[in-house]
């Protein structure tokens, strides 16, 4: 199990997997210097940048460092918010990821009997 | 001559750095290379009395580096084996007796006469540990399956490969099977996942290694222990043999046994986490 599950504490760890889980993700901050303030900084920018393109569900973004395969890895686990489609669909040829690269937004689309 | 110039080191103390040098030594000496163990924890020296030696020291590595003796007049030989050396450390001085310089120029000193210089380091990271690394072609780096001492080893990988050494390899040392098995102590695999380095032994916990120090004799002589047996594996290792990494895999206990036999069989089996 990843360190994502270790931090939503979604499974009881034994002894053993915990220390393991728990070294993986203070080596990193051993190594490199990132302390709080500036994992945060990462996570607001990174929204900024991610935002611009996609509905995100900010409030529950998990932004984490941890060590997997000798390498130290920043995890984004960024939740795409569930919401209709709301461009037009003015020319034929277009599909979401088109409209995303002219400065629109993915919507992803849901059935929703809201506006039934 | 090839010879190769070893360190074992571990950041943290306590988890088996002079034993594990006094044992490899022994096992390659056994295995008919000439060898030194050299003690290079100035202030703090213990593998004198790990070897069962301690009585016979007249000079030691800082004389030597000194100029106040010569470098054969300090080794002390073991008499249990032909191929065996100590250069002990010396224990009323401190560690920046000597530094990087003389330390290496020991090494190649040290590389003329034996096919084997196992250097045994102290804990920490400051200059006792840059000397005890500077002359090594490779190090050996000693951990237990805990936190602490797994994070010191990871910070001591990141030490060496800033020195230029080529990539340290691990001795993972005290494993507690029946622990593992119930999930209460990192498995091999754990800490490999963790250090991302190669493994050049496993050795399990064992009475035996203090029942050796107590009598001046590594527990490689003592055939029933398991971690002799895991250190003279380590050792072959060390030569380039072929030895399966098996040191933990237990015979399976008589309750399991008994187990089997009246048919409930793997039942008990599957509960380990991972072999």
């Amino acid at each position: 199990m990843g360190v994502l599950g270790f931090m939503n504490g979604r499974k009881k760890l034994t002894p053993g997997e915990l220390a393991k889980e728990r070294l993986k993700v203070v080596l990193v901050h051993d190594r490199i210097k990132i302390n709080p303030e500036l994992l945060e900084l990462i996570r607001g920018d990174l929204l900024a940048v991610v935002s611009r393109r996609l509905e995100i569900d900010e409030q529950n973004v998990e932004i984490t460092l941890a060590r997997e395969d000798r390498w130290d890895r920043l995890h984004a686990d960024v939740p795409i918010k569930r919401q209709k489609v709301a461009f037009e669909w003015d020319p034929p040829a277009y599909t979401p990821a088109a409209n995303a690269l002219l400065g629109s937004k993915i919507r992803v689309e849901i059935e929703s009997d809201n506006e039934a | 001559m090839d010879s190769r110039v070893l360190t074992i080191t571990s950041g943290k103390g306590g988890v088996g750095k002079t034993t594990t040098t006094a044992n490899l030594g022994t096992a390659l000496a056994m295995q008919s290379k000439k060898v030194v163990v050299v003690d290079s924890d100035i202030g703090l020296r213990n593998l004198d009395a790990v070897l069962g030696l301690e009585n016979r020291i007249v000079y030691d590595l800082v004389d030597v580096v000194e100029g106040q003796c010569r470098l054969r007049q300090a080794l002390i030989k073991d008499k249990r084996l032909p191929d065996l050396y100590l250069l002990p450390a010396a224990q009323t001085r401190d560690k920046n007796a000597i530094n990087s310089v003389q330390m290496e120029q020991l090494c190649q000193q040290l590389r003329h006469e034996f096919d084997f210089v196992l250097i045994d380091s102290p804990a920490g990271i400051e200059q006792g540990f840059r000397n005890a690394i500077v002359g090594a072609d490779e190090i050996i780096i000693v951990t237990n399956p805990e936190m602490a001492s797994v994070r010191d080893a990871d910070r001591i990988i990141g030490l060496v490969e800033a020195a230029g050494k080529p990539e340290p390899r691990l001795i993972l040392n005290r494993l507690r099977p029946e622990m593992i098995r119930r999930g209460d102590m990192m498995d091999v695999a754990d800490v490999l996942e963790v250090l991302g380095i190669d493994l050049v032994g496993i050795v399990p916990e064992d009475e035996l290694i203090i029942v050796g120090t107590n009598k001046g004799e590594p527990v490689v002589y003592e055939k029933r222990s398991k971690a002799g047996r895991a250190f003279i594996n380590a050792a072959h290792r060390i030569l380039g043999d072929e030895v399966p990494l098996d040191e933990v895999e237990e015979a399976p206990s008589l309750v399991e046994r008994l187990r089997r036999l009246m048919g409930f069989g793997p039942a008990l089996a599957e509960k380990r986490v991972r072999s």
